[in-house]
């Protein structure tokens, strides 16, 4: 019997690797592929924790928790202000470039059944 | 201030009651019910700048971006393009957040303005201000800080405020009177009923060191965006919502009967 590591493998094979990259580097949960699309549509936000998370319709201890995570995989930046802890999408271009690469294959059913596979594995 | 160059809303009608369009470095507050046309004016303002290569920066509380750029283009104005172009940036922040980063040096909206060359804002709503403080006299220190520190940065401001009536007079809140003092500008939108039709009114209650037009004009919002018409003729109380023929009113008063 194939073992499920085995199975997720050969799904993910035929994926982009540039693609393959950002969802293995990003994307471990639903609540962080919410975030991906939250900043890829509203690229400008710079915002808490708190308010991102009802922005998100999610609760905010869930989605603070995958914030330090992107920041601390380097998609997001992190900033004190005042006493509060602000989220921004990071300037990069070729950041900003691979997540709209990725916001525009999500498009596509099979690659998100991909994901999925992935984010189950994972 | 008279000779000041104006910055043009680019809104048909609207220049001529401003004399010309706002002062420079102004906060220019424009208050109506949902609907009325608060946002459209703002974005049409903001289009008309980055026409004149005057870039701006909408900052947004609680409305997604996503809703200025389908709303932008029904008027045909392609938003996502002149964010391309550098022309626009639509923030989505809070008060609280955007306030202490404006005190901030060097803060990121600072830093935003400077990298843009942003010489136009709309801050769409103010109304969430109201939420920061009870105490009606902080609240005004607030905005007084908040707003100078955005004129302090060259920027010519269009402030929307919601009003909760949809007909005649409806302000209220914490907001009412500083915000009313500390804009240089003010501009009314209202819903008028004329014989059970519903059409939109616009009036420039006042324009800090300037002469305007302070006739209540009717305005429409069509597929180029906001056009102000003529003015109302012969009826009065516009502005409660539901007007009356002078003539009418006139008997009222002086007529014996």
């Amino acid at each position: 019997m194939m073992r499920r590591e085995d199975l997720t493998a050969r799904v993910m094979r035929d994926m982009d690797p540039e693609l393959f990259d950002f969802v293995t580097t990003y994307v471990d949960s639903f609540i962080k592929w919410d975030l991906l699309r939250f900043f890829y549509e509203n690229p400008h936000t710079m915002d808490t924790g708190e308010n991102i998370a009802r922005y998100a319709g999610r609760t905010a201890e869930d989605v603070q928790a995958e914030l330090q995570d992107l920041t601390r995989r380097g998609l997001l930046i992190e900033m004190p202000v005042e006493n509060m802890r602000v989220y921004m999408l990071k300037a990069d271009p070729e950041i900003r470039a691979r997540l709209q690469r990725f916001a525009e294959a999500t498009q596509d059913r099979e690659f998100r059944r991909k994901v999925i596979y992935h984010m189950v594995r994972h | 201030m008279q000779n000041v160059k104006r910055v043009a809303t680019g809104i048909p009608g609207l220049d001529a009651m401003l004399n010309g369009g706002f002062l420079p470095r102004t906060a220019n507050l424009v208050e109506g019910a949902p609907g009325t046309g608060k946002s459209t004016l703002g974005m049409q303002y903001i289009y008309e700048g980055a026409r004149r290569d005057e870039p701006g920066i909408i900052l947004t509380f609680e409305e997604f971006p996503e809703q200025y750029y389908r709303d932008a283009e029904a008027f045909g104005w392609d938003f996502r393009a002149l964010e391309r172009q550098n022309k626009l940036k639509i923030i989505m922040s809070s008060p609280e957040v955007t306030k202490a980063d404006l005190e901030n040096v060097e803060g990121t909206i600072q830093n935003l303005i400077a990298e843009m060359g942003a010489q136009r804002m709309l801050i769409d709503s103010i109304t969430h201000f109201e939420g920061l403080h009870q105490d009606p006299v902080k609240l005004r220190k607030l905005m007084y800080g908040y707003l100078n520190a955005l004129k302090r940065q060259d920027l010519t401001l269009i402030l929307t405020r919601e009003s909760t009536h949809l007909f005649g007079e409806g302000l209220e809140g914490q907001l009412d009177a500083s915000i009313q003092f500390l804009a240089d500008t003010y501009i009314m939108l209202r819903y008028v009923e004329i014989e059970s039709t519903v059409q939109r009114a616009i009036v420039v209650l006042k324009m800090r060191g300037s002469a305007h037009d302070s006739t209540i004009r009717q305005f429409e919002i069509n597929a180029q965006g906001l056009k102000v018409l003529q003015a109302f003729e012969g009826q009065e109380g516009v502005l409660s919502g539901s007007p009356k023929r002078m003539s009418e009113s006139f008997m009222k008063a002086f007529v014996r009967r």
